[in-house]
């Protein structure tokens, strides 16, 4: 069989019945006639919707199956999330946000707590939880497929807690569904994929950004907020230990699955196995210890001017100034955890802070490579007021990812925007078997990469700055808007590059008149920085593409939208992408990073923007496209998309049907093509009629 | 002096109209204007063909008034009194005013479906050029028999119908510059119950402070002044009268917001499952610090925020209705239901949100509902189009029965003579002859036809081809003549072709001829308006026989 001998591999496709799924339909059959070879297969997914989604997939994929074969499949799969959307307590789950019910689960299941509540009966503790706990490891959870709702009414009805049967479950499922944070970021991996078994397949869907997840898992960044909190922090814990002392302390030696169990933010092969030095032995030193780092900190953030440094030249000042040595700073997250522990702290919300900063400590302490660390005295916009942050930022995308790779046999990444693929290997640092490009047959040109042909060449240089605000541009953009929006039925979705680009060029819409000139058209909605309003924005979106009114949608690339959000069908039509989606590349943290890129991976910065900015633009474009019998137009506002460059780069299911006849296109011509495209579509389902189509567009 | 017995209104003397004095008259239907010292007038216009009413600006020295009519003719009437003639034309604006509306409706209802059809079908406006505006025939023949067709399933839906609000409205009032220094803004009905609909705030400041405190017109100064209606200006002062209204919709959103989605879908806040902690990650988040952003950005920030209620509000104009219905629904299925549990209810409406998005059209076995199938009853016709038809005498059945009778008998006696039939190779010469390509099919230049004729020739023949076909189905349609009415249409059908023919027809041909073409392209058209004249003629012979 051949899934054995896969062991790495990037592959890209835009498959309509949902990439992981179909991931997941070779592996299963494969895995059917191999006598069971593989444990649990961890297939992991970015977004709590599409968890469901690809779970709703499997469960007809495995319904297919009985059906087809007649027996009834012994098939455990289900999908994990966090307490927030499992808990069915019915106190603890109506608080809204995750980390509320985090808090308020551990301080109802905490064993400490458990066990006070033997001698007085007054102690709340969770039913749910209990009940579990009494009876729900003794069998395992039944054969079938279970979604977060089936997980909770399942709950319900036996009276078991779900994310700790979930959690439980995961040991011998055959599928388990989750956010890919949950493997990759150490603090988390460290809780729940211990126990995957080596053998397990991982599939990575929607994989395009995994490089910045691993990064921003191991990141850190320090405000002046953040070390004062952390102040009162310390604060909390000296008086508890000095109260404390009087009681005696005792080390809790074993830890209960429920307990706060703050996870090392390393990996695993970097904690050390020796003892904790004896300096920060005791309760009491261990503090003094965390108020001297908390000091040289506060000291380093008074800083005027930008500083940046790597961690060997951290530590060796830290050492300097207050004397502050290496080893005792590796073990300042695992200290704290136990002495959180020791201390029977329930609440570990409250001491997210001081977590923040003993986990600093030990990442700076740990790896001198891959990582920098700048403290700037103010933000780039705003130089008169100060604001100093300190960015610990991990620059090296293989460092999270190295354990996945090491300890599972088959890695799959996938995604529908991975182009160009050659790159993924290169800054996750592995080798891939096979990478495949797949590509797909879509009903009709789908494509019209547009160019404003008037307006100015305005970028010498994928750079973000204010001369991207000339005004004939965003009047051309509000034009091409504009037109569309008296031509496209129902939803029109336009990216911007940028939160403070969209705010700019909306205002002078405004003030051209152009947006009220579209609202005769369509309604007009805007995504905002508030997630809750946009969620009402989008709500009405949609709300006003079905009702027929037809409506606008205004989004910013990487934003919330644009990364989560489909627009099947008549949600959207045309989906506008006003200019390339480069990062803002001015950015401290990015230079480090390209240079970084260059340096180890010989990987030029221009490539790696340009590859950023296209996997963004085609993520974006993306959206709109679903099915076969879906259509849309998908319109590059920008003249670089044509450059070979920028257009090597979209993915290939979009690069075959760009036409060199539909590059450089103008307003009118765009029209031509929409009204063919849009047309006909209903009807251009055969490869003939798409034929005549492109005869018909060459005549014009 | 009023002639009819019809109730008056209003009556304003000392009104011109076309240089002449005269007095205006305001009547239950029309309004009417009559020179002075005479009997009679000689203007007069029903309320329903009076599109909107205009008056001149306050400042002019001639105080006007002008009807603007559907047709698009206008009416100016000069009132000249000199101590009142602003409060006479005031008077007779405000009297319209209420006036006109009541009867805007009806008119404008048949109007709008009219003019909806004519944009809606081109096919239907061009036969509406070639038929109403060339007069071959009259607009109400023309509408006869299409407007009955229509109005029985649309007088159903019309009556529930409420139009929607266009989400430019305020976009509509665009300013005008007055020369000197002023802005105007030109205010409908329309536009203002719009902004009341999609405003209630304003409307409830409305019934506060006018007429009490302020005139309708200072009211709505105010309105555009206000930065309520400049979105882009941030509210300052609490003088501002619409400072609440802004204070009220900022509410407004927030509860909006605070409400949440009810698909689960598109709610971002739940989308993240497992976000970072506070701290962690590489970007450092929205700068948290709102305050210190400039006026500039929080303008901006401010359009944003309107656009997105505006927005809203328009959408939820056209809903409330439905919601008000929908809660009536619900509260009655809720009574015995009584599960409004949003633990139980919402993983309902996930369910089905998941369900739509993990099935795919095309993957299904089935292809849902199945096309018509088109029941051809000659399928060669279908195939081959419409075949000239020779000019034929018609049959009567008598003959039709005789000659199956006739072919029945051949058949029965028939014998096959194998003695006399052709040698083979004649056959297969005479077959080869008659397949395509052969000698005997070659004469075939029907495909150089649109080659040989230019576009526009073919666009004008189409176009004619249509007008014939409407006048035709207007006459066949009259048979059987069975009531006086068809008899009169029917007669009044021929001449309407003969018109046609005419008109339209002969002028085509005459071209054709000038120009080069020596094929008939008209043959054809002839042909059918031909046979019609002849079922005419038939009809006409018939009837005298039968009257004598």
């Amino acid at each position: 069989m051949e899934i054995s001998l896969l062991l790495q591999t990037v592959q890209e496709w835009k498959t309509w019945t949902g990439s992981c799924s179909s991931a997941m339909g070779v592996l299963l059959s494969l895995s059917s006639s191999q006598t069971a070879g593989m444990g649990g297969g961890g297939a992991v997914e970015l977004i709590d919707f599409s968890v469901s989604q690809v779970v709703e997939e499997l469960r007809r994929l495995i319904d297919f199956y009985e059906k087809e074969t007649g027996e009834r499949s012994s098939f455990l799969a289900l999908a994990l999330s966090s307490r927030k959307n499992l808990c069915v307590h019915p106190e603890v789950s109506s608080l809204r946000f995750g980390k509320e019910v985090d808090g308020k689960c551990h301080s109802l299941t905490a064993s400490y707590i458990r066990a006070q509540r033997h001698s007085d009966s007054s102690v709340q503790t969770c039913r749910f939880y209990e009940e579990f706990d009494a009876l729900g490891r003794q069998v395992p959870l039944p054969a079938g497929i279970y979604n977060l709702d089936d997980l909770k009414s399942f709950g319900r009805r036996r009276g078991w807690c779900p994310y700790y049967l979930a959690r439980y479950s995961i040991l011998h499922a055959n599928v388990v569904v989750y956010s890919y944070h949950y493997l990759l970021d150490p603090k988390i991996a460290d809780l729940v994929s211990k126990e995957l078994a080596k053998k397990s397949v991982v599939v990575f869907d929607e994989a395009h950004n995994i490089d910045n997840v691993c990064i921003d898992s191991m990141s850190v960044n320090i405000t002046r907020r953040t070390l004062d909190r952390t102040q009162s922090n310390i604060e909390t814990l000296q008086n508890t230990i000095q109260r404390r002392l009087v009681e005696g302390l005792k080390e809790a030696n074993v830890a209960r699955e429920t307990d706060v169990y703050l996870s090392n933010p390393v990996l695993p092969d970097e904690i050390l196995q020796e003892a904790v030095p004896g300096s920060i032995r005791s309760a009491e030193h261990f503090v003094g210890f965390l108020k001297r780092l908390l000091e040289y900190l506060k000291s380093r953030l008074r800083v005027q001017h930008v500083v940046q440094e790597s961690p060997p030249q951290f530590l060796k000042d830290a050492f300097e100034k207050v004397c502050i040595d290496r080893k005792p700073l590796r073990f300042c997250a695992e200290r704290l955890r136990s002495l959180l522990r020791t201390l029977e702290i329930a609440d570990i919300a409250d001491f997210s802070a001081v977590t923040l900063i003993s986990n600093f400590a030990t990442l700076v302490s740990t790896y001198s490579k891959g990582f920098t660390i700048i403290i700037e005295p103010f933000e780039d916009r705003t130089p008169s007021i100060a604001n100093p942050i300190l960015h610990f930022s991990c620059m090296d995308s293989s460092i999270a990812i190295k354990p996945v790779f090491e300890r599972f046999q088959t890695v799959i990444i996938t995604s529908g925007t991975l182009s160009p693929l050659d790159i993924y290997p290169k800054i996750l640092d592995f080798r891939p078997v096979t990478m495949a490009s797949f590509t797909m047959t879509l009903a009709r040109a789908c494509l019209c990469p547009l160019p404003r042909s008037s307006s100015p060449l305005f970028f010498s240089s994928p750079v973000f700055t204010s001369f991207l605000f000339l005004s004939a541009v965003i009047r051309n953009y509000g034009n091409l808007l504009l037109e569309m929006s008296s031509v496209v039925p129902d939803g029109i979705v336009a990216f911007f590059t940028s939160y403070q680009y969209m705010e700019n060029i909306v205002a002078s819409w405004y003030e051209q008149g152009i947006l009220e000139n579209i609202q005769r058209n369509k309604l007009i909605f805007i995504e905002t920085q508030d997630a809750a309003e946009t969620s009402m924005a989008l709500e009405k979106y949609q709300e006003a593409c079905e009702n027929g009114r037809g409506a606008i949608l205004l989004s910013v690339a990487r934003g919330k939208v644009s990364e989560g959000i489909d627009f099947v069908h008549h949600f959207g039509r045309a989906v506008i992408m006003f200019g390339v989606p480069y990062v803002y590349t001015q950015s401290r943290l990015l230079k480090a990073r390209l240079e970084y890129l260059r340096d180890q991976f010989q990987i030029r910065e221009n490539d790696f923007l340009t590859f950023d900015a296209m996997r963004h633009a085609a993520q974006c474009v993306g959206r709109v496209i679903r099915g076969k019998t879906d259509y849309g137009l998908m319109i590059f506002a920008d003249k670089r998309y044509a450059r070979a460059d920028k257009r090597g780069k979209l993915p290939r299911w979009i690069q075959e049907h760009i036409t060199d006849s539909s590059l450089n296109l103008t307003i009118d011509e765009t029209e031509d093509q929409l009204g063919l495209s849009l047309l006909t579509l209903d009807q251009l389902q055969s490869e003939e009629m798409l034929k005549k189509i492109a005869q018909i567009a060459h005549q014009i | 002096m009023a002639t009819s017995s019809e109730e008056v209104l209003l009556v304003v003397k000392r009104v011109r109209q076309k240089k002449q004095d005269g007095a205006l008259y305001l009547m239950a239907e029309r309004v009417a204007w009559a020179p002075e010292g005479k009997d009679r007038f000689s203007v007069s216009h029903l309320y329903a063909d009076i599109r909107c009413q205009k008056i001149s600006p306050d400042g002019k020295s001639k105080i006007q008034l002008q009807l603007v009519l559907h047709t698009g003719e206008t009416t100016n009437f000069h009132f000249t009194s000199e101590s009142s003639a602003m409060k006479d034309r005031d008077a007779a604006k405000d009297l319209l005013q209420q006036l006109l509306p009541k009867f805007k409706r009806k008119a404008n209802k048949e109007l709008e479906e009219k003019n909806r059809m004519l944009q809606e079908d081109p096919l239907l406006f061009q036969l509406y050029k070639d038929l109403v505006v060339s007069q071959v025939i009259s607009a109400e023949e023309f509408w006869a028999n299409r407007v009955s067709m229509n109005s029985v399933d649309h007088s159903l839906t019309n009556s529930k119908q409420e139009v929607g609000i266009s989400a430019a409205f305020l976009a509509d009032v665009r300013p005008q510059t007055d020369g000197c220094n002023g802005l105007r803004y030109n205010l409908t009905s329309d536009i203002i119950e719009s902004i009341f609909r999609t405003y209630p705030a304003v409307k409830q400041k409305y019934g506060e402070n006018v007429p009490h405190n302020l005139t309708e017109k200072e009211f709505w100064t105010r309105f555009f002044q206000s930065h309520y209606f400049h979105r882009d200006r941030i509210s300052t002062g609490s003088q501002d009268l619409f400072a609440e209204c802004g204070k009220l919709d900022e509410q407004g959103l927030k509860s909006m917001v605070g409400q949440g989605v009810r698909n689960s879908m598109v709610d971002l806040t739940s989308l993240e499952d497992k976000s970072l902690d506070e701290g962690y990650g590489i970007s450092s988040g929205p700068s948290t610090s709102s305050h210190n952003k400039t006026l500039k950005e929080n303008s901006n920030a401010a359009i944003i925020k309107r656009f997105n209620h505006h927005s809203a509000m328009v959408l939820a104009t056209g809903l409330r209705k439905q919601d008000a219905q929908n809660e009536q629904n619900g509260e009655t299925s809720s009574t015995d239901g009584n599960s409004k549990d949003s633990d139980f209810f919402q993983p309902s409406v996930k369910k089905v949100k998941l369900q739509e998005a993990i099935e795919y059209a095309d993957l299904e076995q089935e292809n849902g509902r199945k096309p018509v199938a088109l029941n051809l009853k000659k399928s060669d016709r279908y195939s081959h189009g419409p075949t000239p038809v020779q000019c034929q005498q018609y049959a009567t059945s008598q003959d039709i029965i005789n000659s199956v009778n006739c072919i029945r008998h051949e058949i029965a006696d028939y014998t096959p003579r194998l003695t006399q039939v052709l040698s083979s190779s004649t056959a297969s010469t005479a077959i080869a002859a008659l397949s395509p390509g052969g000698v005997l099919m070659q004469g075939g230049t029907q495909q150089a036809i649109n080659q040989m004729v230019p576009n526009d020739t073919q666009c004008e023949l189409k176009h004619l081809y249509v007008a014939a076909g409407e006048l035709l189905r207007h006459f066949w349609s009259c048979f059987p003549v069975n009531t006086p009415f068809l008899e009169e249409k029917v007669v009044k059908m021929r001449s309407n072709l003969e018109r046609f023919q005419v008109t339209k027809l002969c002028p085509f041909q005459e071209k054709m001829q000038r120009q080069y073409l020596s094929t008939n392209l008209t043959g054809h058209l002839e042909e059918m308006l031909q046979t019609a004249y002849n079922k005419f003629h038939a009809w006409q012979t018939r009837r005298m026989l039968r009257k004598t």
